[in-house]
């Protein structure tokens, strides 16, 4: 606080000699003049003085026949001369304050959050429709009645709630959990679903849920054959079909047979070889529109680009779109190569194991394997069987026709 | 010479007197004799009132004079931090403080 208040007045730093300087902080003392920072040098003493008292030192100075020089000047005072020298400076630098002040009477940006069925789009039109947008005065902002507005016209948010966050609009939401049913769900009858084989081959495990099954384990059965019926037959007493219940037919079966994979690879491969040379051109993006930057003419005949863009704090803070960053151009040759065996296997064992995860994830077991890497005319060829247990039974609607034929 | 003795033994008798007067009334006796007053803050900083002046300043000592007495602080890289008519601020080594 002291050192605010020398700084705002201004000091200097004095360097006395002569015959007693002793004497002359005496005097200084007597007269109410501060004086701090005593230090002794080789032919005298440094010290500070305020410029208020400064100009009280002559008569002092005379007495005590002493030889004042000053060392350095501190403080408000004596910037204020040299500010005016640079007056497009100073200017330049109250406007940038002036700027940063005024923007932070806007909102610069909205976020939404905690929204899962109703789309960002929708709460931004709404948003927009109600004036609430980016660019807008933080004034104009009314966050209860936008709050209680969100809630009227979005049935699922169950509550909502929004802040101001420096120039950023931050609205959180919360939807209803609970599954809301339509009423055409709530109608919804139950047509009849058969379960039918997508593959051909032999049965090892069936559980049925719901339906009649129309195959059994260890039955060999060709692909699109019916393993559970959706029509389920209602009998008489003396043993006819009275009328069939339609039901979605269910059952995990699990069906055994071999599963083929090939995939090939070719001998040659163009690949990039960078040279070395690149060349940077800087830029600037405020916004999604305006980009400056230096042009550059065609810089190389092969090339690719690589964006850098960064965003400086005090822009990333105030959430003022204002970007600087700069596109890096990489002169590269097109090289063929040829895969060697070693290259060639791993490519294609990769790809087999790609085939082979994409099995687990849908439930199969492998049983066999029996995988060969062959050469043709065109490249290397990867050829798997694969004895497999696999889920089936794919839903296709019931056929109705044959309720009425069997009454 | 006669009258020099004449005159301490007086002097004498009138701070006795004065001492004894301050005692019962349990006044501040820096405040009442200008008596000088040294704050010692390890042996780094030194604050010191009811000083008349500065008689000797230099990075190994500064030489006060009181009131009655004179005081001597001796040590090294000594600066002062501030003075003024009432206190002042001695910042340093502090080794020595002598009573002359």
């Amino acid at each position: 606080m002291l050192n605010l208040l020398k700084q705002t007045r201004g000091y200097l730093r004095i360097h006395v000699s002569g015959f007693s300087p002793e004497r002359f902080m005496n005097l200084c003392s007597n007269r109410d003049i501060l004086l701090w920072d005593i230090e002794q040098d080789a032919d005298g003493y440094r010290m500070c003085v305020s410029l208020q008292s400064f100009y009280r030192l002559k008569a002092i100075v005379r007495k005590t026949r002493t030889k004042v020089v000053i060392i350095e000047k501190c403080g408000l005072p004596f910037l204020v001369p040299v500010m005016q020298k640079r007056r497009v400076f100073v200017g330049g630098l109250l406007l940038a304050i002036a700027f940063w002040y005024c923007s932070t009477w806007f909102v610069w940006d909205i976020e939404v959050d905690g929204n899962y069925r109703i789309t960002t789009d929708q709460l931004e039109r709404f948003l927009k429709s109600r004036s609430v947008r980016t660019g807008m005065r933080k004034d104009e902002l009314d966050i209860g009645s936008l709050e209680k507005e969100i809630r009227k016209n979005f049935t699922l948010v169950t509550w909502t709630s929004a802040k101001l966050d420096g120039t950023k609009l931050l609205i959180s939401i919360k939807e209803n959990d609970a599954p809301i049913l339509s009423e055409e769900d709530l109608q919804k009858t139950v047509t009849g679903t058969d379960l039918v084989t997508e593959y051909g081959g032999k049965i090892v495990s069936m559980v049925v849920r719901s339906g009649v099954p129309k195959a059994a384990v260890g039955d060999e059965i060709e692909a699109g054959t019916m393993l559970v019926d959706g029509k389920v037959p209602v009998y008489n007493e003396d043993g006819t079909v009275r009328e069939y219940i339609l039901t979605d037919a269910d059952a995990d079966i699990m069906l055994e047979h071999i599963k083929e994979f090939k995939s090939t690879l070719p001998y040659e491969y163009v690949a990039k070889e960078y040279t070395g040379r690149e060349k940077k051109q800087p830029y600037i993006r405020i916004g999604d529109n305006f980009e400056g930057k230096i042009p550059v003419e065609d810089p190389y005949l092969i090339y690719d680009r690589v964006m850098r863009q960064s965003q400086p704090l005090i822009f990333e803070k105030l959430d003022i779109p204002i970007f600087s960053g700069s596109y890096t151009y990489r002169e590269y040759r097109n090289v063929e190569y040829e895969y060697s065996l070693e290259e060639a296997e791993k490519l294609l064992n990769e790809k087999l194991m790609v085939f082979l995860s994409t099995l687990e994830e849908k439930g199969v077991q492998i049983i066999e394997k029996n995988v060969k890497i062959d050469t043709s005319d065109n490249g290397w060829i990867v050829h798997g069987e694969f004895l497999v247990h696999e889920p089936v039974g794919k839903r296709v609607v019931t056929d109705r026709g044959v309720e009425t034929s069997d009454e | 010479m006669k009258t020099d003795i004449k005159k301490n033994s007086n002097q004498n008798n009138t701070n006795v007197k004065k001492m004894k007067l301050l005692e019962s009334l349990q006044l501040p006796k820096d405040v009442c004799l200008g008596a000088l007053r040294v704050t010692l803050t390890g042996n780094e900083e030194a604050w010191i009132e009811n000083y008349k002046g500065l008689l000797e300043y230099s990075e190994e000592a500064v030489l006060l004079q009181g009131k009655n007495c004179q005081v001597r602080l001796e040590g090294s890289a000594l600066t002062i931090d501030y003075y003024t008519n009432e206190d002042m601020k001695i910042s340093g080594c502090i080794r020595n403080v002598c009573y002359l």
